[in-house]
């Protein structure tokens, strides 16, 4: 039968607020696997205040040198430098990440960028990039992050960096 | 996900709320005008914001939108007579001009200058288009009508419905942000709505079901851009502006009309959807008016002599399991409007986002509430006009276009995400 008859618990007319309240819901999911990673001395600064905040799985990275990462640009397993600073390769950093956020505030990063895209694209982790500076500055970066980033934002407020992660649950 | 706090914060309208102050910062659809067709049409029952109002047009064609209910004993107006120069309640007669001024109170002496110290609130209700607008926030803050498009071009050029949704205000707007789920949900509309078909567009749409998304704060909002891939390397372009706080435009097909929507809570339940079509260079067809009436592309059917929409919670939207299985519909429900709104109600009145599980692709949708909270909150404590009050912030135009892989859609269509009068949309 095409329309067979529905008891009112069991339509659509059963959606109510009183009921919605007692929605069966499962676990509260794992927290994301986070790697949020600056792609140059700018977006540094604003990783590294966000780092400060109690995070669940997310860690935080830069690149070694303010320009992306000097000479390691054309390196296809970049040096990253962690909050606490210490360097690691970013196949070491990716261990079990689901997620990868890309900050950057200009075209600096791009080797980096090409570097994480690629390592991301093998293993199965979702990107984003996150462009700080809405202006002509941020074009640069734009083209940098877009063949990487299945998301991009570009963004007045560093402080979108927080608000993406606390939104996907890292 | 966000906190109790926070989603309470975002979805409360009510007079007083941060967020019901924000809305109040804003002319909103009231009604359609067809709603008031004539001087002295019998008044209509408007619920905005939580407020309960009586929207009418008197003898000299003036229109107001006041309290729905009597200084006097508290009496609904709906029941009143629309007399010469204002409302008469049906009780005692007590009359109210449009702007809620009490003009007589029959049980005073004739002389009495009793009437001139009642007087009910009123806000003002101006035409633009085929919507009558309103604004009922602080008089001293009311900024310039508004300038969407849509409501400006010439009256053959455009057509606007609005149905009733029973969900709240943020679960319907954000539907008109999240592009994503197009490729999905409407997918059959792609193939067989006569109002989206037969467009190049539809086809990049349906070859790749994994866009990339681009979202870019401007002054009055957001634009959301997905993209997908095309030919020789080229990315198909699809480009929604979101004008805060609840207007957004779907891109455009091919030639079809372009449309979009304004999402306007009635309460913290209910919203009304207020959907237009239009042409920005030429008159619309009989045959995409009829289309438009008879419920295809974003519009509905209706239960008859309402607005609400003829598949509702009620009746299980019509679901229809063999169309389903057959492919006509992804989610069994025909229609683009009610596709959405189905599955939007099913979210429940007020969907809790403690418990939502967002991802990546759901960065228009974080924005957006970012942007309305901070605006809210901004007004709220200093007083900051928020962002979308400012008429030059409505001349923006969905898009759809085809685009080197190195462009960006900002920069790129700068002027085509700009509505200038009589200059064609930039359509695929």
């Amino acid at each position: 039968m095409a329309n067979a008859p529905t008891l009112l618990s069991s339509c659509a007319a059963a959606a109510s607020a009183k009921e919605a309240a007692f929605r069966i819901t499962a676990a509260p999911p794992p927290p994301r696997a986070a790697r949020v990673v600056a792609l140059d001395s700018g977006a540094a600064a604003a990783v590294r205040e966000i780092a400060t905040q109690p995070w669940r799985g997310a860690q935080f990275l830069s690149c070694r040198t303010a320009r992306g990462n000097g000479r390691a640009d054309t390196d296809a397993d970049p040096v990253l430098v962690t909050a606490d600073g210490r360097e690691a390769r970013l196949s070491d950093t990716l261990g079990d990440a689901d997620f990868v956020m890309m900050v950057a505030t200009s075209g600096a990063g791009a080797a980096v960028a090409s570097a994480i895209g690629a390592a991301c694209t093998v293993r199965g982790i979702t990107t984003a990039g996150l462009i700080v500076g809405a202006d002509g500055s941020a074009e640069a970066a734009v083209t940098a992050l877009r063949p990487h980033a299945r998301v991009l934002l570009v963004s007045h407020d560093a402080s979108d960096v927080a608000e993406l992660l606390n939104a996907v649950g890292a | 996900m966000l906190k109790q706090e926070t989603n309470e914060l975002l979805t409360s309208t009510g007079p007083g709320t941060p967020m019901g102050q924000l809305f109040r910062r804003y002319w909103l659809p009231a009604l359609l005008a067809e709603e008031l067709p004539e001087d002295g049409s019998p008044p209509v029952r408007v619920k905005l914001l939580s407020e309960r109002l009586i929207a009418f047009r008197d003898s000299e064609g003036r229109y107001g939108l006041i309290d729905e209910f009597c200084a006097h004993r508290g009496v609904s107006l709906w029941f009143g007579n629309n007399e010469v120069g204002g409302i008469r309640c049906a009780y005692h007669g007590w009359k109210y001009d449009v702007t809620g001024q009490c003009l007589e109170v029959p049980s005073e002496p004739e002389n009495s200058a009793f009437c001139s110290k009642v007087k009910l609130t009123g806000y003002p209700l101006v035409k633009l288009g085929d919507i009558l607008w309103t604004y009922m926030g602080d008089p001293a803050e009311q900024p310039p009508p508004p300038e969407y498009e849509f409501a400006q071009v010439p009256a053959d050029q455009t057509y606007t419905s609005k149905r009733w949704q029973e969900s709240n205000w943020l679960q319907a707007l954000e539907g008109g942000i999240d592009s994503s789920h197009v490729s999905w949900l409407h997918s059959a509309g792609l193939r067989n709505d006569p109002l989206f078909k037969g467009s190049k567009g539809n086809e990049y749409n349906l070859n790749d079901m994994r866009p990339y998304f681009e979202v870019v704060e401007t002054d009055g909002g957001l634009f959301v851009g997905v993209r997908r891939n095309a030919e020789n390397g080229n990315y198909y372009w699809r480009i929604t502006p979101w004008v805060m706080p609840s207007f957004t435009m779907v891109p455009p097909r091919g030639d079809h009309p372009v449309h979009g929507h304004l999402w306007v809570p009635i309460d913290d339940e209910n919203c009304w959807v207020f959907t237009f079509d239009y042409q920005p260079v030429r008159a619309l067809t009989d045959a995409e008016v009829q289309a438009m009436k008879d419920g295809h592309g974003v519009h509905n059917q209706y239960v008859p002599g309402t607005y609400r929409p003829l598949q509702n919670k009620d009746n299980d939207y019509l679901m229809d399991r063999a169309a389903q299985r057959r492919g006509e519909t992804f989610s069994g429900v025909t229609g683009i409007a009610m596709q959405d709104a189905s599955l939007q109600e099913s979210m429940g009145p007020i969907v809790d986002r403690s418990k939502e599980r967002l991802v990546s692709a759901d960065s228009g949708i974080i924005k957006a509430r970012r942007k309305l909270i901070g605006a809210a909150l901004a007004l709220r404590d200093e007083g900051v006009p928020p962002p979308g009050v400012d008429p030059a912030h409505h001349r923006v135009r969905s898009v759809s276009i085809v685009l080197p892989p190195d462009s960006s859609f900002a920069e790129s269509c700068r002027d085509a995400l700009t509505a200038t009068p009589g200059v064609a949309h930039v359509s695929v």
